[in-house]
């Protein structure tokens, strides 16, 4: 596989110059795709597993999974005519960014990539996704919730299989809250007093961090208010709403401003050396999480053995009616550049679509599945965690979020949108912004942009 | 004088000095001197000592090791983190060090030879358009390559280069920095009366360059080499914007990765010993270069300095 | 010095007639760009190409929703009261500002005092005061990303040998310094290196005067030693000028630490690249990069054009 690209390099470097000589002489180019023939048919990709059946048609296959390469042998194992190459091209925004960047270059993609919901529809705006209704996705409909097919879902449009999702629940340190007397809220009014509480018993940490670039975790907690920023259907690409201040959002900023006036919850970076430990050291009383977040967790155990962790329901604003949100979690899409999309449309189905599969991902990658037969088999709603000690935390939590999650509309530009939110929060955090005026901040900033990038925005 | 300054350059730099008595600075001075040094040594050594002690614990040992962050802890894990950095993702880290070394000596030396010519034909060859070629190779020595990434990476694409080796080895021959270098030290080191001299004793024009001209040049060389190779070494912005396939990454872009991935909250796998020893053991060839090759690059830093 | 007069040593060949003597330049003027020539198509190829590339894209526009067209000089308009580019053009200049100056002083008060010592000790600090330039620039910022950790970092605990608690390095405040610092600290060793392999290979007599006519140290030090070596300070400004206009690594880097305080717009460069690569507005960030590269391109020849003397360009 190298050797066709070096020699192909080594061929275009004389008429790289050649050209470039032209293009400084103004000429420039057109702007087409020269770069689309080589596209990404898997015959140049390098996969980090083994294909011992090399005659079939590869699929190459971007993921970040724990304990994803047991999963891409079950499947290749099980699979004759189709087999998976796959590459972990980094986590989140790194794979996007050289996603990005390969659709820029016309080429570099995979066939099938792993995509979290919400930037589904950047990428199928910039027309990087292929509509998977046309290869069968409607006959798996039915295996997956409501709300997660929302996500994946645009008008009549599919651009992604769901595989994981981030329903989300509240763990929290019972050893803490017993020694300090305090109850485990089960509203976000107890969670103040909880909060209160822990610090005037002589609790040195915070009941919990509200990181500033939580980006996701920050607007699942607005959306629990009832906060939908966004309204925008692939189908009128061009026209986007934007109400990233409506009244859900500011109740949730505001409540978390005053905890944060307070100093009884944090405000660290997330998803950093120093808040993973603090996580875990006892700093924080409870961790505000998905459903991968106990797998996370764990990862770092041994940092405190004398920790007794529990998991309970999200605190609600409203506990006669509870909303559930999401955070996080994944799917499969084929990219257009794929040259055998009804091949990666297999893999995309098929992949996360057993048993096997799923036990790998649940017990080695600490996943929530999203497709029906393993998340309502007994298996999973029984399983007990031992870092829980023994707690059946889907029955007690996490089944009954991801069944009343009703599924998020997310932005054209999800990326800006949440580096801006990141600015504001910070912005109120650091300066003393009030939380409404950081989110009228971050609403005219949105309008602008949508404006500048040329959709007709309603607010 | 050109030519004697050229020689002494060439020598290590110690040895016309090396007669002088060191009397200048009396007894309290000399301890203080002394002291000064010290701090400066642990101030640039720290971290690296720090990188050292943390290469050689284990994942949750960072975080809650009996050592600190700095000294070792009771557990002593090194062996293990080169063996984890052996298997993780198939042992990939290997191939991005090679990868770095590839990067590194060809787009460092590419650029070395063609700073060399064009150095030397800018200073002793007096060429229509030599004056307008120069300025705008004076204007292009501060440009941020960074600022051409992104073009490049765009145009490279449209002729199917992006994600190939290519892509980072052939910007990386350009080094005005080093042409200029070049010249400047050509116009110094090589004095026009030899070129004529073996003009008139009947040399083409490329054996004057190879047989009196490259040999007088060779502290000047070790600098540029050492300059471009160095750079490519170092380089992130440009693998990072131009690569896509792990297979082809350098150790800087692929540990950065790991990074990401380590302090990602959504499945990321904590790797953070293996960061650590990664990175030590990927600084170690340069630093064993350093060390093992000072006389070259000591001397050859002194070039064109004295006016 | 070279002598560039165009006096050849020999006398010529007295039957060289002038026709011969200009065939003889003009043979040779093909030489020159011989020479040159491998550098000049690299030059052409992966500089004035990409340069060009990048002023035709800015002349045109594709947003998320339209497709693309082409909008002249609107985009630069957009550029110059952009105030996230014009605050990070600011914050560089502040970097170059404060950056050069540290970079060199320390550089250059090490290499002064090492030059009086001929220690087994002083030889071993040369050695250690350069090693971090062997780093790469990743590298150095994920070291000093730990190192400024309150966690991870050792600062607690110094700090906390005097009685005080150890400063966030990574706020709003604070972070403009622990990047000066990181960088000081990975280019400062090279930097004394070139100063100090100049002051080695100054003429020692030349002190002797000074020192008999009762000069101190220091007063040899600054009137005598720094003005010798003034084509390495010279060079040693370039290096360290270009260092903080490619600002770009480790900022990046620290980012993933300190995303509040190191916003994606921190520097033109992280701007450009996060237009680019987060935002796909490659026709802005392409306006953004030659923006930045024209800017640059005209300081940098004005500067060394100014010290062609010192540098000895003649």
């Amino acid at each position: 596989m190298r050797t066709t690209r070096r020699t192909r390099g080594r061929v275009a470097v004389p008429a790289l110059l050649a050209m470039s000589l032209l293009a400084a002489c103004g000429s420039g180019g057109d702007g087409g795709s020269a770069g689309s023939t080589d596209a990404a048919g898997g015959e140049e990709a390098s996969c980090t597993n083994t294909i011992t059946k090399t005659d079939a048609q590869q699929v190459t296959v971007w993921a970040w999974y724990p304990a994803f390469a047991d999963v891409v042998d079950l499947f290749n194992e099980t699979h004759d005519d189709v087999q998976v190459c796959w590459t972990n091209a980094g986590q989140g925004n790194d794979e996007y960014t050289k996603f990005s960047t390969a659709i820029e270059a016309g080429s570099g993609a995979p066939d099938v990539i792993m995509l979290e919901s919400e930037v589904i529809s950047s990428f199928a705006i910039r027309d990087a996704l292929v509509d998977l209704s046309q290869y069968g996705a409607d006959e798996v409909e039915d295996d997956y919730t409501a709300g997660a097919w929302k996500d994946v879902s645009s008008g009549d449009a599919v651009y992604g299989i769901p595989v994981d999702g981030g329903p989300m629940g509240m763990l929290y340190r019972q050893d803490i809250f017993d020694q300090y007397g305090v109850a485990v809220p089960t509203t976000w009014d107890e969670f103040a007093t909880a909060a209160q509480a822990l610090k005037d018993a002589g609790f040195e940490g915070y009941i919990t961090d509200f990181p500033t670039n939580g980006r996701a975790f920050n607007q699942a907690l607005f959306a629990q208010a009832g906060s939908a920023p966004w309204t925008y259907d692939n189908a009128e690409p061009t026209e986007v709403g934007i109400t990233a201040n409506d009244e859900g959002a500011k109740k949730v900023l505001e409540y978390w401003d005053g905890l944060i006036e307070d100093g009884v919850v944090g405000t660290e970076d997330a998803f950093t050396t120093d808040y993973n430990t603090h996580l875990v050291d006892g700093t924080y009383a409870t961790y505000l999480a998905a459903a991968w977040g106990p797998g996370y967790l764990s990862g770092l155990a041994d940092a405190d053995s004398d920790a007794v962790w529990r998991a309970a329901p999200l605190p609600q604003w409203d506990a006669s009616s509870p909303v559930q949100v999401n955070w996080g979690g994944s799917t499969f899409a084929v990219t257009s550049q794929s040259e055998i999309p009804e091949a990666a449309a297999t893999v995309a189905k098929e992949i996360f679509g057993t048993e096997e599969a799923w036990k790998i991902g649940i017990e080695k990658g600490a996943l929530f599945p999203l497709w029906k037969p393993i998340l309502e088999s007994d298996y999973f709603r029984d399983l007990e965690y031992p870092f829980f000690g023994g707690q059946q935390i889907n029955k007690d939590v996490f089944l009954d979020a991801a069944a009343g999650y009703e599924g998020f509309t997310f932005s054209p530009f999800q990326n800006y949108a949440y580096d801006q939110q990141t600015t504001v929060l910070f912005d109120m955090v650091e300066n003393g912004t009030s939380a409404g005026d950081a989110l009228d901040t971050l609403q005219e900033t949105l309008v602008t942009y949508g404006k500048e990038q040329g959709f007709t925005v309603s607010e | 004088m050109a030519t004697t300054l050229a020689d002494r350059a060439a020598q290590t730099g110690r040895a016309p000095r090396a007669l002088r008595p060191d009397r200048e600075v009396g007894g309290g001075r000399r301890i203080g001197s002394h002291v000064f040094l010290l701090l400066l040594v642990v101030y640039f050594v720290l971290p690296l000592w720090w990188l050292l002690v943390a290469s050689t614990k284990s994942n949750s040992g960072l975080f809650v090791g009996d050592g600190g962050p700095l000294w070792f802890n009771s557990e002593f894990s090194l062996l293990d983190n080169l063996r984890g950095l052996g298997t993780h993702n198939g042992g990939i880290y290997w191939r991005w060090l090679g990868n770095s070394f590839l990067y590194a000596f060809a787009g460092g030396i590419g650029a070395t030879v063609l700073s060399i010519l064009a150095g030397y034909g800018f200073a002793k060859y007096r060429f229509r358009g030599r004056t307008f070629a120069f300025a705008l190779l004076l204007g292009s020595v501060m440009v941020p390559l960074t600022a051409l990434v992104i073009p490049t990476f765009v145009l490279l694409s449209k002729f199917d280069l992006v994600n190939t080796v290519w892509a980072v080895i052939l910007p990386s021959l350009l080094s005005p920095l080093g042409v200029y270098l070049m010249r400047v030290y050509t116009q110094d080191a090589v004095p026009d009366e030899m070129l004529d001299a073996a003009r008139v004793d009947g040399a083409g024009e490329l054996r004057v360059f190879f047989q009196v001209a490259l040999p007088l040049l060779r502290p000047a060389i070790v600098t540029v080499l050492l300059l471009t190779v160095v750079g490519t070494w170092n380089n992130f912005f440009l693998p990072l914007a131009m690569l896509q396939d792990p297979d082809l990454l350098p150790v800087t872009v692929g540990l950065n990765g790991w990074q990401a991935l380590s302090n990602a909250g959504a499945g990321g796998e904590q790797v953070w010993n293996l960061i650590t020893t990664g990175a030590f053991v990927s600084i170690l060839p340069l630093i064993v270069a350093f060390l093992a090759l000072q006389r070259y690059w000591q001397g050859g830093l002194s070039h064109g300095s004295v006016k | 010095m070279t002598t560039t007069t165009a006096a050849p040593v020999r006398p010529a060949p007295v039957r060289a007639t002038r026709r011969r003597r200009t065939e003889i330049d003009s043979r040779r003027q093909r030489w020159g760009w011989l020479f040159v020539g491998p550098f000049a198509i690299v030059f052409a190829t992966f500089l004035i190409a990409p340069l060009g590339y990048a002023f035709w894209m800015s002349l045109r526009l594709k947003t998320l929703a339209t497709g693309e067209r082409f909008v002249g000089l609107e985009n630069y308009v957009k550029a110059f009261s952009d105030e996230i580019f014009l605050r990070g053009l600011l914050r560089v200049a502040g970097f170059a500002a404060v950056m050069v100056p540290v970079q060199i002083l320390v550089a250059l008060v090490a290499a002064l005092v090492l030059d009086t010592l001929t220690t087994r000790l002083s030889k071993f600090s040369r050695l250690m005061i350069f090693v971090p330039y062997a780093v790469p620039a990743v590298i150095g910022a994920l070291m000093w990303g730990f190192l400024y950790s309150p966690r991870f970092g050792p600062a607690a605990d110094l700090f906390g040998l005097v009685g005080l608690d150890a400063p966030n390095f990574l706020a709003p405040g604070t972070v403009f310094g622990s990047l000066v610092n990181i960088v000081t600290w990975q280019w400062a060793g090279y930097y004394m290196i070139v100063i100090y392999a100049a002051l080695r290979s100054v003429d020692p007599s030349i002190y002797e005067a000074a020192r008999i006519d009762g000069a101190t140290g220091r007063q040899i030090a600054l009137r005598i030693k720094v003005p010798m070596i003034s084509s390495s300070m010279v060079m040693v400004v370039v290096f360290s000028l270009i260092g903080t206009l490619q600002f770009f690594t480790e900022p990046q880097v620290l980012r993933s630490i300190a995303q509040g305080a190191i916003p994606v717009d921190y520097t033109p460069n992280m701007y450009a690249y996060s237009l680019a690569f987060s935002y796909s507005q490659f026709n802005y960030a392409s306006t953004i990069a030659f923006a930045l590269g024209v800017v640059v391109f005209i300081g940098s020849y004005l500067f060394l054009y100014l010290t062609r003397k010192q540098s000895g360009l003649k």
